[in-house]
């Protein structure tokens, strides 16, 4: 933890890297639930007039997930640049650290105009950094948003499939499903948000 | 850091960094050198990423960073180079002469700024102000693409890790008696260098060439009669050999 502390440069590539991962289960999981949403709706086709209700829940299942693979997808991408910048933090701060300790050997002119260049580098990387932080927390923010609205879905279509007739425990199981998928993304969003809120505490 | 003048000319000068104080016990010694002429500077083989502070500061004492626009490395190891990242902020007009071989993998080190430019496998020459420097071709002696520096007019050559010893990091600067620095050198030579055939490709290559002083990246620099007498010891050397 001290050296975390003393290198909050690398606590950033670790915090990148859970963050890639917990991608991946967001991903997957909007994935299934597009692939859910379309067979409900075959489902729901099929039992006809019983289910008329479910059938147009399914469209904003689909339309959320699609929302949720996009927001991911987004993230991912972003998630690159993240790696550059945190790189670029790292070997700006190591830059500075080794310019601190040749000042210290040596206190010449140009050693210390690149020491004070190089802490303006640090800084101006940290800045840069914050701010992608800042835009994934909000990313974030907005998909766990949709997942509240994933849970009223899935509430609402328990009472439709409640009506379907034989159609009930198929498409009861979807509603399960939903709602076993929203949580998992918000569990997935939770420990992002949490790695972010840690790294902030990091570089604070 | 160290610094030991090697050679002053009429167009330029040579010296050496070594024998680092502050190092970690657990790393290798190693010999940087740098070249002076009137208006650049050159560094051979400019060391690892914990050697740059005291690297940094020992050149400053000699020249200005605007003037240090040319870098070797000799080949690939990080003891070699792994400096690069922090010299390519520190130096960002700089060109590094290298393998072309090893670009690939060099650039991991960290590369933004500093040009890349690959020394063909038969070697080239190179002009800094009025002197002109050849890159003298050392393959499979260490490593697979490796390249020594030879200048005709102080007459060193830089042998990277041909001629290197394992040795304590407040040894003397110079061979004085080969004899008994023969045995610092053997197993380096043996372990690290695979190829016979390479090492007498390699000394028919520098026979050829005269020679006042040979400068290896560890260890001790070879002067005068000490160079004939190490070719001499290198060609009787089996290479290539483990548990020796």
């Amino acid at each position: 933890m001290d050296s975390v502390k003393k290198h909050p440069e690398i606590k950033c590539f670790v915090t990148v890297a859970t963050i890639v991962a917990q991608l991946e289960v967001i991903l997957t999981e909007a994935k299934s639930l597009s692939l859910t949403s379309k067979n409900a709706r075959v489902v729901a086709i099929r039992a006809g007039e019983a289910a008329l209700g479910f059938k147009s829940i399914t469209n904003f299942i689909n339309e959320f997930s699609s929302r949720t693979i996009q927001t991911t997808e987004h993230i991912n991408l972003h998630a690159g640049q993240l790696f550059k910048l945190a790189l670029n933090h790292l070997r700006a701060s190591q830059l500075e650290q080794h310019l601190a300790k040749s000042l210290s050997l040596c206190d010449h002119a140009q050693s210390r105009a690149l020491y004070v260049k190089a802490a303006s580098d640090v800084k101006d990387v940290m800045v840069s950094l914050k701010h992608e932080l800042q835009n994934l927390q909000w990313q974030f923010e907005e998909i766990e948003q949709q997942m509240r609205a994933a849970e009223y879905i899935a509430v609402t279509s328990r009472v439709e499939a409640s009506q379907a007739g034989e159609f009930c425990a198929s498409l009861e199981s979807v509603s399960d499903y939903i709602s076993s998928a929203a949580m998992r993304i918000k569990g997935a969003i939770e420990t992002n948000l949490n790695t972010l809120d840690e790294l902030e505490r990091v570089f604070k | 850091m160290k610094s030991t003048d090697l050679y002053q000319g009429k167009h330029h000068k040579w010296l050496v960094f070594g024998r680092d104080q502050g190092k970690s016990e657990k790393i290798i010694d190693t010999n940087q050198y740098m070249i002076v002429t009137s208006q650049q500077t050159m560094l051979l083989d400019p060391g690892g990423i914990e050697l740059f502070s005291a690297m940094l500061a020992g050149i400053l004492s000699h020249t200005e960073l605007e003037k240090v626009t040319t870098l070797f490395a000799s080949h690939q190891d990080p003891d070699i180079i792994s400096s690069l990242g922090l010299w390519d902020k520190t130096i960002p007009n700089a060109k590094l002469y290298a393998p072309w071989l090893w670009e690939g993998f060099i650039r991991h080190f960290g590369m933004d700024n500093i040009e890349y430019k690959a020394i063909p496998d038969e070697g080239q020459e190179l002009r800094l102000d009025s002197v002109t420097f050849r890159f003298i071709p050392a393959h499979f002696l260490h490593s697979s693409g490796n390249f020594h520096v030879y200048d005709p007019e102080a007459k060193i050559l830089m042998s990277g890790d041909i001629g290197a010893a394992l040795e304590e990091p407040d040894a003397p600067m110079f061979v004085e008696d080969f004899a008994s620095h023969a045995d610092k050198m053997r197993y380096f030579h043996q372990r690290w260098m695979p190829s016979n055939s390479a090492k007498k490709n390699w000394i028919a290559r520098v026979r050829e060439l005269d020679i006042e002083m040979m400068a290896p990246q560890h260890g001790r620099i070879f002067k005068g009669e000490a160079v004939q007498e190490f070719l001499e010891w290198f060609d009787n050397l089996e290479v290539g050999i483990v548990n020796s």
